[in-house]
């Protein structure tokens, strides 16, 4: 994050805890795509993933007394976006295993648009891979940053993300050589 | 990193579903919530003034013991008993929550409107019921200053405390009577006319000849176009003001409702067998709205739809479906929602009756004749809801009141 933009974060946060509604309403728009982008990617469900980031802003708006404005917001509000995505996948795969409503449905047809075979790939890596994966490479948060984020040991993120991008280049064909690069 | 890294590229391009107004809605409840602490500080300030309370929403008890069911759940079904308690698990994981008594708040605010019996009703959001007069049908106006009811030929407009403020003799029987969201015009069906009558009770007259018994629905949009199914069976659009037809196509066959909604851009159509959701492209201004593609959504295999509802503010349809096996019958609160799975919010045994959206689109009221009860499910955040003795309710004094019917329910106030 740029000096600049992290001082006008600062600056927004103190507004907003101060009860600016144009400041939260500013920073709901500097970050809520972002964030629902990741909650989606790790539900897979638009309106889930809708709750999920609506709900990590209200949790900040929550916290927000307690939240210390030398700090940046995002990291913030991704590990609330994470961990409660993770709660609902969680919550979820556990629902269709007992209940197996969806199944008397038509399954709704595959993506057709760019990109589509990645999100299916992600899709079927378990939901904590995909959350690191989200993590890593949609947020870029480090290895470290992650456990501190999901509250992990440092070698389980590793091998997590290992695990999870070793199946995504299975099923998606992505470019190993790229990966060796970073 | 970002630079070279392909994953993290296809992450940040790749076109992800998103609901209409997903962002602004959350902005809403962000500011609502942001709102709600600053006032609630405020209020703490003036009455303690040395101690600070935090607001006690914290979901995260809620969420650990939701949690540690779960895990109980799991470890419950991979055990050497799973197969055992599977039925029981299955009935704790879709069962109806308890229901109270008696009618409090409305869950989630906005007034209700309901037909008994002996004439349609009206709820305040704090509970408290109001019988508006001995009429048969009963619709909104668009931010619910009055009631349009029916009796026989006599269609009337009156406040929601019962008070009349006019009264019309229709040509015949007045049947499906409903307000437009501008405000300014009710369609409603006499025999199988669609007639068309100015807000004040003036200005009545035909709009077309030959309707099926399918009540009209109004543009959300707010411009005069109205959508009815005529007697051969064809979902027409027509300028209400002008009676110019703007579009038309094959309705689905034996159609039984038709809602128009989320905001202009669909058409729900619903059969015992079917739903249909048609794409309207919503233009104010000449050629008008027309009718798009049509999107199909399946119902469960081998059961028939009882009723279901369009979300006012986007694509989301609730469907409420029965199932008649031979182990009796059972039923399901259905959500389609745009690139999602259709998803099953609660099953019951028995038959569950209409659906109705809540007027912000978040809450959803099913009612349960076969328990006598009223369900309202949030969609997000929030409790399941359940309300027993409906029907005496709305039939004080009677020994053995019937089940009454959900006509609406509306505005925030």
């Amino acid at each position: 994050m740029g000096s600049e933009r992290g001082a006008n974060e600062q600056r927004l946060v103190r507004e907003a805890q101060d009860g600016s509604s144009a400041a939260m309403a500013e920073l709901y728009s500097l970050h809520w795509r972002r964030a629902y982008r990741a909650a989606y990617l790790v539900v897979h469900d638009a309106a889930a993933a809708e709750d999920v980031a609506q709900d990590a802003f209200l949790a900040a708006v929550d916290a927000l007394d307690r939240f210390d404005r030398r700090r940046p917001f995002a990291p913030w509000l991704h590990r609330i976006v994470v961990n409660r995505a993770l709660d609902w996948a969680r919550r979820e795969s556990l629902r269709r295993r007992v209940a197996q409503t969806e199944s008397v449905f038509e399954p709704l047809p595959p993506p057709e648009e760019i990109g589509g075979e990645m999100i299916a790939a992600l899709k079927e890596l378990p939901a904590e891979q995909r959350a690191v994966v989200v993590l890593r490479h949609l947020l870029e948060y480090t290895p470290g940053e992650i456990a501190g984020m999901l509250d992990l040991p440092r070698g389980t993120v590793n091998s997590r993300l290992r695990r999870g991008l070793d199946r995504l280049r299975e099923a998606a064909e992505l470019d190993p050589a790229a990966e060796e690069r970073r | 990193m970002s630079h070279r890294d392909p994953l993290g590229a296809a992450l940040r391009e790749v076109e992800i579903p998103l609901l209409d107004g997903a962002e602004e809605r959350g902005l809403r409840v962000v500011e609502a919530a942001l709102a709600e602490r600053k006032s609630g500080s405020e209020l703490r300030g003036a009455m303690t003034p040395t101690t600070s309370v935090r607001r006690g929403r914290r979901p995260l008890p809620r969420l650990t013991l939701a949690l540690g069911l779960a895990t109980l759940i799991a470890a419950l079904l991979l055990s050497p008993a799973g197969a055992a308690v599977r039925g029981w698990v299955d009935d704790v994981l879709t069962a109806a929550p308890r229901p109270e008594p008696t009618l409090g708040d409305v869950p989630g605010g906005g007034r209700l409107l309901v037909q008994s019996a002996e004439g349609p009703w009206v709820v305040k959001p704090d509970g408290s019921r109001r019988l508006l007069g001995d009429y048969e049908e009963a619709t909104w106006s668009p931010r619910g200053l009055y009631v349009g009811v029916a009796s026989g030929r006599t269609l009337s407009a009156v406040e929601p405390d019962g008070t009349p403020h006019w009264s019309f003799t229709a040509p015949a029987r007045v049947a499906d009577p409903r307000w437009a969201p501008f405000g300014t015009r009710i369609a409603y069906r006499a025999r199988s006319d669609l007639r068309v009558i100015a807000g004040d009770g003036t200005e009545d007259r035909l709009l077309a000849g030959s309707t099926a018994a399918v009540a009209p629905t109004w543009s959300p949009f707010g411009d005069p176009s109205l959508a009815y199914v005529s007697g051969s069976g064809a979902l027409r659009l027509v300028n209400s003001e002008t009676g110019e037809v703007l579009a038309s196509a094959h309705a689905l066959p034996d159609v039984s409702q038709i809602e128009w909604g989320a905001g202009g851009r669909a058409i729900l159509e619903v059969s015992r067998g079917e739903l249909r959701l048609r794409q309207v492209q919503p233009r104010k201004l000449a050629p008008g709205p027309a009718i798009d593609r049509t999107r199909r959504l399946p119902p469960p295999e081998g059961s028939t739809v009882v009723d279901a509802a369009l979300a006012p503010g986007h694509e989301t349809v609730a469907a409420v479906f029965t199932d008649w096996r031979d182990h009796g019958t059972s039923s399901s609160i259905v959500l389609y929602r745009p690139g999602s799975l259709p998803k099953a919010l609660l099953s019951v045994p028995g038959s569950l009756g209409e659906v109705a959206w809540s007027p912000d689109g978040r809450r959803l009221l099913v009612a349960w004749p076969a328990v006598d009860q009223w369900l309202f499910l949030p969609l997000g955040r929030g409790r399941q809801q359940a309300v027993a003795n409906i029907s005496t309710a709305f039939a004080p004094g009677e020994r053995s009141a019937s089940f009454p019917r959900l006509e609406g329910w509306c505005c925030s106030r």
